[in-house]
């Protein structure tokens, strides 16, 4: 008796729960708000200001040198100005993925800069989320900015972006176990199953592979993007590739796990295997910056200019590039460091040495080719 | 009863309903929202009830979704057959030292998840000694590996969620009324038999608890997966990352989740009515001791 009344009761609850639902979203379909599609406001100009108060900065680990007298507290105790340091940019897409909404609303999450790869920089421009850059406010920079750097594809004139470091993608081998390895093609040698790593990024992996194949990425069509992901799906379904990976195959180099892998050529410092050695593939490596963007709605304008022009002259830039071990942006840095340093082809490659290397770059049809690839990823 | 009266046992409700609107109904209307949009990125999603979403969504997937329950079951019951002996043991031989053991399994929570798991790939790794020894017994083949297998997923899982096991069985056997099994072999019953129709139907709740507990988590796991596994041992909560994160198509990544909690759903009402217990359904069968 008890249990038929509760189980009427129930019902007519359940009822109103979903007549409430189903309103709820019948409101919302009036309403025709949208998620996302991009910020609407007009693309502005930052605009500078005093030196001075917070300045909060959001970079990726492993970018700034440690101790008491590091960059930043430099800059605090050149300028007065109180730095948030914060290392939450692990890869692009989290990243992009986390604040995407706030960027939306034109908010930037308090940050005044990001620093983020050419290709982000230039999704987060294309949706409105980034303000441009006057040149006059940034002398130092554009002074000191390595030529080469100067008028990136993605960025020309850089209206938007200012690199804080340049890297390679290429090969990582363990000389000990498999010195033979020099070509991106070797990744697929059968002698290696189970052995190799790629990288979980996009743009890094298929364009190494495209240029192994003899294709470059740079004219590719959507079609040799999708079919240098086939011939990367089929090599991972076979065991071939061990897995795919983000900066943690360094961990499978120091670990052993794996004889060679598709990795950046800054990462020396934390692999901790002696046999591991950063080599240049034979058809050629990628070529890529990180850079600092301002978002909008970004806070205290000022002071991010005065970090970029801080940063970027060249005795301030130099035990930063000790410590970093990618390539420095700043022209002059090299005759400022440690004599081996110097001398590193992967810190300060030379146009001989990055001959066959392409900018990164995306794909013609963006969509079909992710959605190709994270069907790879998440096999 | 007076309409007052019978209002009582809604306003002492009324804090659990807050908090359950708070926390769980509004941001379900948000995501059954979000399941519903279309479009990309670029040109902004639109509410149009898409409900090609939901097929969509688990096209492609379902190998992913599979192999989601397949590691989950395989850990729940893995942790079961581990975690029962030990709450026994915890529970009846444990003496004084009952608190501490239970500290013990308690212990490894108080550091990250993600450490911990991350901790598993340093001792699995290929040249570590645990997989030399499990070479040497053949347990391994001579030039195979543990990590970035399935195995090294399901073992990650197992060892991760086998607390969640062992707490609910803990409680149960301890509150256990040992005089009904001495009763039992007062009545001739062997210890196996007294075990089987005694101790293990009494405490049936602590086990569809802890199987609940486990598997429920295990299900939409992501990180043994991505830490422990290769190319070939994604789940669901991987899926789910990549539709997010990856491919930022948000209304897919909703729907898919809506889909795995309507199935979990479906399976936990299933179990609970097939394990026969009432202890969750609030029913009666639990309490006639």
């Amino acid at each position: 008796m008890m249990r038929g009344r509760g189980r009427r009761r129930s019902t007519a609850l359940l009822a109103v729960a979903v007549a409430m639902v189903t309103l709820a979203f019948g409101l919302a379909a009036c309403g025709g708000d949208t998620v996302g599609g991009g910020n609407e406001n007009e693309v502005t100009t930052a605009k500078g200001g005093p030196v001075s108060g917070q300045l909060t900065i959001s970079n990726w680990p492993g970018y700034m040198d440690t101790g008491p007298n590091n960059t930043v507290a430099k800059f605090e105790k050149a300028t007065g100005v109180s730095v948030d340091y914060i290392e939450d940019v692990n890869e692009n897409e989290t990243f992009f993925g986390k604040l995407q909404p706030q960027l939306e609303q034109g908010e930037s999450g308090g940050r005044s800069i990001f620093v983020v790869t050419d290709w982000m920089a230039k999704q987060m421009y294309d949706l409105g989320y980034l303000q441009e850059i006057d040149h006059a406010d940034l002398p130092t920079v554009f002074e000191n900015m390595r030529p080469q750097l100067q008028s990136p594809a993605f960025d020309p004139g850089r209206k938007f972006s200012v690199p804080w470091v340049s890297g390679m993608g290429g090969l990582w081998v363990d000389t000990a176990k498999a010195p033979e390895i020099r070509s991106v093609n070797d990744l697929f040698d059968p002698k290696y199953k189970g052995k190799v790593t790629m990288l979980g990024e996009l743009r890094e992996t298929v364009p190494l592979v495209m240029l192994a194949e003899g294709i470059d990425p740079v004219e590719a069509t959507n079609e040799d993007w999708l079919n240098a992901i086939d011939r990367i799906g089929k090599a991972a379904e076979s065991g071939q590739i061990r897995r795919f990976t983000g900066n943690d195959y360094t961990e499978d180099l120091t670990a052993g796990n794996i004889v060679a892998a598709i990795g950046w050529s800054g990462d020396a410092s934390i692999i901790e295997n002696p046999n591991a050695e950063w080599r240049m593939p034979t058809q050629g490596c990628s070529l890529w910056s990180d850079n600092m963007v301002i978002p909008v709605g970004a806070p205290n304008v000022g002071a991010a200019f005065g970090w970029m022009d801080f940063i970027y002259q060249p005795e301030i830039n130099a035990p930063l590039a000790e410590y970093i071990t990618y390539i420095p942006p700043v022209e002059g840095v090299q005759d400022l460091v440690k004599p081996e340093l110097a001398k590193d082809p992967l810190v300060f490659p030379t146009p001989q040495f990055t001959r066959k290397c392409t900018d990164q770059d995306s794909p013609p049809d963006i969509e079909p080719v992710n959605e190709a690839w994270q069907e790879v990823i998440t096999g | 009863m007076s309409l007052r009266q019978r209002l009582v046992p809604y306003w002492l409700l009324g804090p659990g309903l807050l908090w359950l609107i708070l926390f769980f109904v509004v941001p379900m209307y948000f995501m059954g929202e979000l399941a519903l949009r279309s479009g990309s990125l670029t040109t902004g999603y639109t509410f149009d009830w898409a409900w090609a979403n939901f097929p969509d969504s688990l096209s492609g997937h379902t190998e992913q979704i599979g192999r989601s329950f397949f590691y989950a079951g395989t850990a729940t019951i893995l942790a079961l057959l581990i975690g029962y002996p030990l709450a026994y043991a915890i529970a009846f031989r444990g003496g004084r030292y009952r608190s501490l053991l239970l500290f013990a399994v308690i212990a490894p929570f108080f550091t990250t998840y993600l450490i911990r798991t991350i901790a598993w790939k340093t001792i699995l790794s290929d040249s570590s000694p645990v997989v030399s020894v499990l070479q040497t017994l053949s347990l391994v083949p001579p030039d195979g590996r543990v990590l970035a297998t399935s195995g090294a997923v399901i073992a990650g899982l197992t060892y991760n969620f086998l607390p969640f096991m062992v707490l609910p069985l803990y409680a149960n056997l301890e509150r256990l009324d040992l005089s009904l099994v001495e009763a039992a072999k007062d009545l001739y019953s062997s210890s196996r038999q007294a075990f089987l129709k005694v101790t293990l139907p009494l405490t049936m709740p602590g086990i569809v608890a802890g199987v609940l507990l486990t598997f429920i988590p295990a299900f939409g796991d992501y990180i043994n997966a991505q830490i422990l596994g290769g190319t070939q041992q994604a789940m669901v909560g991987n899926v789910i990352q990549s539709l997010y994160l990856n491919q930022r198509d948000y209304p897919e990544a909703a729907a898919l989740s809506f889909l795995m909690m309507a199935l979990i759903l479906v399976i936990v009402s299933l179990y609970i009515r097939f394990a026969g217990t009432g202890a969750f359904m609030g029913g009666d069968e639990g309490e006639t001791t």
